[in-house]
């Protein structure tokens, strides 16, 4: 069981100013810890267009390390390109996961196009950044992780990990997509795909997580971490109709697993929850967990996926 | 190599075709039987919610003179994809592969995008009642986009030599932004990847197998392969990259070359011994090749004007070039 204390809403994208391509969203956060501060990558959107459609940046907020309430900076410009006409990533880039990786850093991340009867599909791109994370540059006009046989569409959410000198990518792949009122919404599961460079990826092809709420209960998020000998996984999952509000909307899940491959799903013991009022008060999720310091942290959405924000909590008590 | 041309086998405007088709025969590949040749092709139907097309996969049965229509399918041969599936809006063209008493196809299947018409990726499929309908593998691809393959995968052909299974395909560099009446066009290139099962591929990503003869744009299309002694022989089709479409001086024409490696490839068009024809069916066009064996001869499938719309014919090597 993990308790944890909310410490409150860390980034609001309302309170940034002069940067049109950061108008509202602060999707997905993931760290990366510098000496004296905590770079948090998360995506965000301009306005939408004329016919109500978004493209997707994603950028960096840069938080003092002693006190993650502190801004010190907010990346200037986006860190990835969109991609160039036609290409899995034209409309955007989103979300991203991040690590060090002997003097570059590493970028995966959800490559959005659009598309006729469904409104788009994802798959998953790679970008190096050889400027301490500030920027990153593709290495291709395509994506590293693409479709498969089993994994037909929306390959999103990646998550890269490196444990045992293996490099592991956990992430999101559709199944299908179903019509509430006519209109398509997509079921995603979590998988994970392995890899012995971080480029060539061997996928698992399996479900790692029990579906609970419903056979078509979307499932996002695949955040996993080593902590006390075990491997834990926080993820978030919706019902699969009418969850843009309240009652069908995101809430965060608990796995864990002691080989990476096999996870208990268990959600009683994520400890997190909605609040009764605010702006985490309707849904969570998108959880990354971290440790700093000796102390261990989660940062997560909020209210309509982000739109207001994420923000943050901090762990109490950990019981197996 | 030398080809005598046999004419126009097959008008689908003739035919009553499956799943509402009206028009188009295209991209013809077979599976040779012992007493028939079954030959599928690429038919068209009106999709009234959009006006635009979806390809669907259709099959004749001629004896082996190709001058008796045996039977057309009138149920369909496989199902277009689901609800955002790669192969939703279309499968065009299918390859079959009899290997080891099974009939595998490889599909290219399409799905419309908004800021381009359409993306396309390699399906794969299997059939249990000698090819008259095809159960895919898996709702997904087998072969797609890739990080230096960027767009439009697809008009694979496989044939299994030195235990290897061999794969010529077709992938997109980019898409060239639309300019005055000409909407965003794409440019794509042959290729080749291997396998050890048919199933999982591998391929150098981004290496074109085959020289540029008009440009760098030049859109190269439809390879098929054949074995003859011991040197490998080509057939594709080639075209410029815009304005290809009613200007016969850009459209497809057949082009060919050799390899004795299947590593490199020579280009050789004017060797490819069969060109358009002053008059007729195939005098504006020549596209969508494909090269089978039939009792000791060798022969050539190809579509004419317009894509194909009014079918296909039938081309066959001179036995001199038949070791």
């Amino acid at each position: 069981m993990f308790t944890w204390q909310k410490q409150g809403r860390v980034f609001n994208p309302a309170d940034i100013k002069n940067r049109a391509w950061l108008n509202e969203f602060a999707q997905a956060p993931s760290v990366l810890i510098f000496d004296d501060v905590v770079r948090v990558y998360f995506s965000c959107r301009p306005p939408a267009n004329e016919n109500g459609q978004y493209v997707s940046y994603s950028a960096f907020v840069d938080l003092n390390r002693k006190n993650l309430f502190e801004i010190k900076r907010v990346s200037e410009s986006p860190i990835l390109n969109l991609g160039e006409l036609g290409t899995f990533d034209e409309f955007g880039t989103y979300p991203v996961s991040v690590i060090k990786h002997a003097d570059e850093v590493r970028a995966y991340y959800g490559g959005w196009t659009r598309c006729e009867s469904v409104p788009f599909n994802v798959a998953i791109g790679y970008g190096v950044s050889k400027n301490g994370g500030e920027t990153f540059e593709k290495s291709g006009d395509g994506p590293i992780l693409s479709y498969s046989l089993d994994e037909p569409f929306i390959l999103s959410g990646p998550k890269i990990r490196k444990f045992n000198n293996q490099w592991y990518l956990f992430y999101i792949a559709g199944k299908k997509w179903i019509l509430d009122n006519g209109k398509p919404e997509p079921v995603y599961k979590i998988r994970m795909a392995t890899s012995d460079d971080g480029l060539n990826w061997v996928k698992h092809n399996k479900d790692l997580i029990d579906t609970k709420v419903e056979e078509n209960e979307a499932q996002a998020s695949p955040d996993v971490f080593f902590h006390e000998g075990k491997y834990h996984m926080f993820f978030c999952y919706r019902y699969s109709a009418d969850y843009r509000g309240k009652n069908n909307g995101y809430r965060i899940g608990y796995a864990s697993s002691d080989d990476l491959i096999n996870w208990t799903r268990d959600d009683e013991k994520a400890g997190i929850d909605i609040s009764v009022e605010g702006w985490d008060s309707e849904m969570v999720s998108y959880p990354h967990v971290f440790e700093l310091d000796g102390d261990v942290y989660i940062f997560y959405l909020g209210n309509q996926v982000g739109r207001f924000g994420f923000g943050l909590a901090k762990l109490i008590s950990y019981k197996p | 190599m030398k080809w005598s041309k046999r004419g126009l086998i097959f008008d689908p405007t003739k035919h009553k075709l499956a799943n509402n088709c009206l028009e188009f025969a295209q991209s013809p590949q077979t599976l040779v039987f012992d007493d028939f040749v079954r030959i599928y092709f690429s038919a068209r139907q009106k999709d009234f919610d959009t006006g635009k097309f979806l390809s669907h996969i259709s099959f004749v049965d001629f004896d082996k003179t190709f001058k008796n229509v045996l039977h057309v399918s009138d149920n369909t041969v496989i199902e277009l994809g689901g609800l955002g599936c790669f192969d939703e809006h279309g499968i065009f063209p299918i390859n079959i592969l009899k290997h080891e008493n099974k009939i595998l196809a490889y599909t290219c299947g399409w799905s419309r995008r908004v800021s381009v018409s359409v993306e396309t990726s390699t399906g794969l499929a299997f059939s249990d009642d000698g090819g008259l309908s095809f159960k895919k593998a898996g709702a997904g691809p087998v072969l797609t986009a890739s990080l230096h393959e960027p767009v439009l995968v697809g008009d694979s052909f496989v044939k299994v030599y030195n235990n290897s299974f061999h794969m010529w395909y077709i992938y997109g560099k980019k898409w060239i932004k639309a300019q005055g009446n000409e909407p965003p066009a794409r440019v794509y290139k042959i290729a080749h990847a291997v396998s050890p099962d048919g199933i999982n591929w591998y391929r150098e990503e981004g290496k074109p197998i085959i020289a540029d003869s008009l440009n760098e744009n030049e859109c190269q299309a439809l390879p098929t392969v054949i074995k003859i002694g011991d040197r490998y022989h080509m057939y594709f089709c080639f075209r410029e990259a815009t304005d290809f479409r009613k200007n016969r001086d850009r459209g497809y024409r057949l082009g060919y070359a050799w390899s004795d490696d299947l590593v490199s490839w020579t280009r050789d068009d004017k060797h490819a011994g069969i060109e358009c024809s002053e008059t007729g069916w195939d005098s504006d066009m020549m596209c969508y090749p494909h090269i089978f064996e039939c009792d000791g001869k060798v022969y050539l499938l190809y579509n004419g004007n317009e894509f194909g719309r009014y079918g296909f014919g039938i081309a066959e090597l001179d036995k001199d070039f038949i070791k």
